[in-house]
């Protein structure tokens, strides 16, 4: 027969896995080439391209039959040695929580020397539990955020393969202990350093293998970076990456948070379209039972995004259905958040008494828990208020209040120069709706942004 | 608004291994990963997540689709070599020095049926290669690629072909 005899039971599916020698590969191949079509069906079965798996609900639906029982000893192998690798972890967690502890209690520049020289503080532990608090440091006191990356970074550069389960696992936390030093820069206004932090991640990343996730984390901060820097068509570009990174690990709330960080980034870019189909299509992913917290910051989003499009009633129809999560939530800054945004829906309902009111008690309450920036935002938007009702005394004493609140808190020179032509254009009673949210829309731009420059209106 | 982790991972190792078994052993079934080979796939994705436990939100999910996609990574390991040891095989077969002439023009014969049913562009770039004995930079000088990418389309080509090699029922079948 052309193409020679048929192949041995079991030849076809070995030279299908690739595990024939080479001229058992070369004979069978040329059998086939001869077009075989007994061997071809046997391949086929043997055979199927990668693509048709690629279906999740495909996936979610497939069930095994007791008596499948091929993987059982395979699974129960595994199985153990990983429970012992656990059992020696939880150890390890433990014994990186003690070493926190003893390196925060040292001198400053005492930890350093204590992770160069003592090899007790090599421990992958250490470092993930000094990553933690860099990343919970950044919301409180950016100092400490950027002490704690740096350490983490120094303790991943005295790591081994072996510390982490392998090299790709070291990689993977080297890259990400370098992200969040770059995030902890970023959030104190160091931004050259930020930058080359960032940097070095992004080499990290290109260098060798990492973890999928590790990767999508290290790349969903940097996308946060390149925002913060308003290079918005990259930052879009990889949080892309990272939502197909999140599709591929089948994590679908990570995907879920994943466009509702993408949607910011529309609504700074000004495309309040895109912002709202993203946390749209965000919402239908995060799921608000496990995670109310996500899922009410997307609904938030959406709500001001409506607002700020000029959708009022749909805001405020929202926000309607929104209020009982907000009061689930029921702590101080959400609640704060609320009532902010039932202030910007009665201003565009144009029921100014209640904006008022609402606009009044935030920043009172911003005052009182010393967020002069929130205040100053939510002043601005009391002065919005006045602004619309021809209120020009308010209005210019607002705006002295508001430079007041920045001048005490010495913020941002930018920001105060901002509010410097406010209140000149108030004292004159030239400080209409316009200007107050020009200089609004600025001073939000500028919080994350020290080196954006305030032109004056002509 | 703060969008923080809050990691809700199951307690118990054993409980939650327990749990996620017999999903495991479909996914596997499903990707037809050879029982040998999967120990190493189970292992990598459970030491990982291990490792990181504390950042993974929901293991069960993320267990899951890690093996899934190893699962993936596998077979397309496997194509690759398949790939390769299809294009040596057939490289060896038609540079025979020696055999029967009705043989060679058989195998010329077959070789030219299956080209054939390429597309162009593919038959074009394994004709050079497997009957003028073109290499790859020369193909790729000769049919415009960049030297950088003709590795790309050349692995392209070998899978088209390896894909009509099993052209009786390779789209035909899939999982139940």
């Amino acid at each position: 027969m052309k193409g020679g005899r048929h192949p041995e039971p079991g030849a076809l599916e070995r030279f299908v896995l690739g595990e024939l020698s080479p001229l058992e590969m070369r004979d069978t191949a040329r059998h086939l080439l001869a077009g075989c079509p007994r061997c071809q069906e046997i391949t086929a079965a043997l055979w199927e391209p990668a693509d048709v798996f690629e279906d999740p609900e495909a996936l979610a639906i497939a069930e095994v039959s007791a008596e499948d029982a091929a993987y059982d000893a395979v699974l129960d192998r595994v199985f153990e040695q990983v429970a012992a690798v656990e059992s020696q972890l939880a150890e390890q967690r433990a014994a990186g929580r003690r070493l926190q502890e003893e390196l925060m209690q040292c001198p400053a520049e005492r930890r350093h020397l204590l992770l160069a020289n003592c090899q007790r503080f090599r421990n992958r532990m250490l470092c993930e539990r000094l990553i933690e608090a860099s990343y919970e440091a950044c919301f409180e006191d950016p100092r400490r955020a950027v002490e704690a990356a740096g350490l983490a970074v120094e303790v991943v550069d005295r790591l081994e393969a072996e510390d982490c389960g392998g090299a790709e696992a070291l990689a993977g936390l080297r890259a990400r202990a370098w992200a969040h030093l770059g995030n902890a820069f970023r959030t104190s206004f160091d931004l050259p350093n930020s930058e080359a932090a960032f940097a070095t991640a992004e080499s990290l990343l290109s260098e060798g293998q990492i973890p999928l996730a590790e990767k999508a984390k290290v790349l969903s901060l940097l996308a946060s970076w390149r925002k913060v820097q308003r290079r918005f068509a990259e930052a879009s570009q990889i949080f892309d990456r990272v939502a197909a990174l999140y599709k591929r690990l089948g994590q679908w709330d990570l995907l879920g948070r994943t466009l509702l960080q993408k949607a910011l980034v529309c609504g700074e870019a000004g495309d309040g379209e895109g912002e709202m189909r993203l946390l749209r299509r965000a919402l239908d992913l995060i799921d608000p039972q496990s995670d109310p917290r996500t899922f009410l910051a997307a609904r938030h989003n959406l709500i001001n995004a409506l607002y700020e499009s000029g959708r009022v009633r749909e805001a405020f129809a929202l926000l309607y259905h929104t209020r009982p999560l907000y009061l689930q939530a029921g702590d101080r800054m959400n609640l704060l958040r609320l009532r902010w945004l039932e202030g910007l829906v009665a201003f565009g309902l144009q029921r100014t008494d209640q904006a008022e009111a609402a606009f009044r008690e935030v920043r009172e309450a911003f005052l009182e828990l010393d967020l002069g920036y929130e205040a100053a935002l939510a002043s601005l938007d009391l002065a919005g208020v006045y602004a619309a009702q021809g209120r020009g005394a308010d209005v210019s004493r607002v705006a002295e209040e508001t430079l007041r609140i920045f001048q005490s808190y010495n913020t941002h020179r930018e920001a105060i120069a901002a509010l410097l032509v406010f209140c000149a254009a108030a004292r004159l009673d030239q400080a209409g709706l316009d200007l107050v949210r020009e200089v609004s829309a600025f001073l939000k731009r500028a919080r994350n942004n020290p080196d954006l420059r305030f032109s004056a209106p002509s | 608004m703060s969008t923080l982790d809050h990691p809700q991972v199951e307690s118990s190792l054993e409980g939650f291994l327990k749990q996620v078994r017999p999903r495991l052993k479909g996914v596997f079934t499903r990707y037809r990963i050879p029982p040998q080979d999967t120990e190493d796939i189970l292992q990598q994705a459970l030491m990982a997540l291990v490792y990181r436990r504390e950042g993974v939100r929901d293991p069960e999910a993320w267990l899951l689709g890690t093996v899934r996609n190893k699962c993936l990574l596998y077979w397309r390991e496997q194509r690759r070599r398949l790939y390769e040891s299809v294009d040596a095989a057939v490289l060896e077969a038609v540079a025979e020095p020696v055999g029967p002439d009705q043989e060679r023009s058989h195998l010329r014969h077959d070789l030219a049926q299956v080209l054939e049913r390429l597309p162009e562009r593919c038959r074009s770039l394994l004709w050079m290669r497997y009957r003028q004995g073109y290499d790859p930079p020369e193909l790729a000088e000769r049919l415009g690629y960049s030297p950088s990418s003709i590795g790309k389309v050349t692995t392209r080509c070998l899978a088209a072909l390896t894909r009509q090699l099993f052209a009786s029922g390779i789209c035909r079948r899939k999982p139940e």
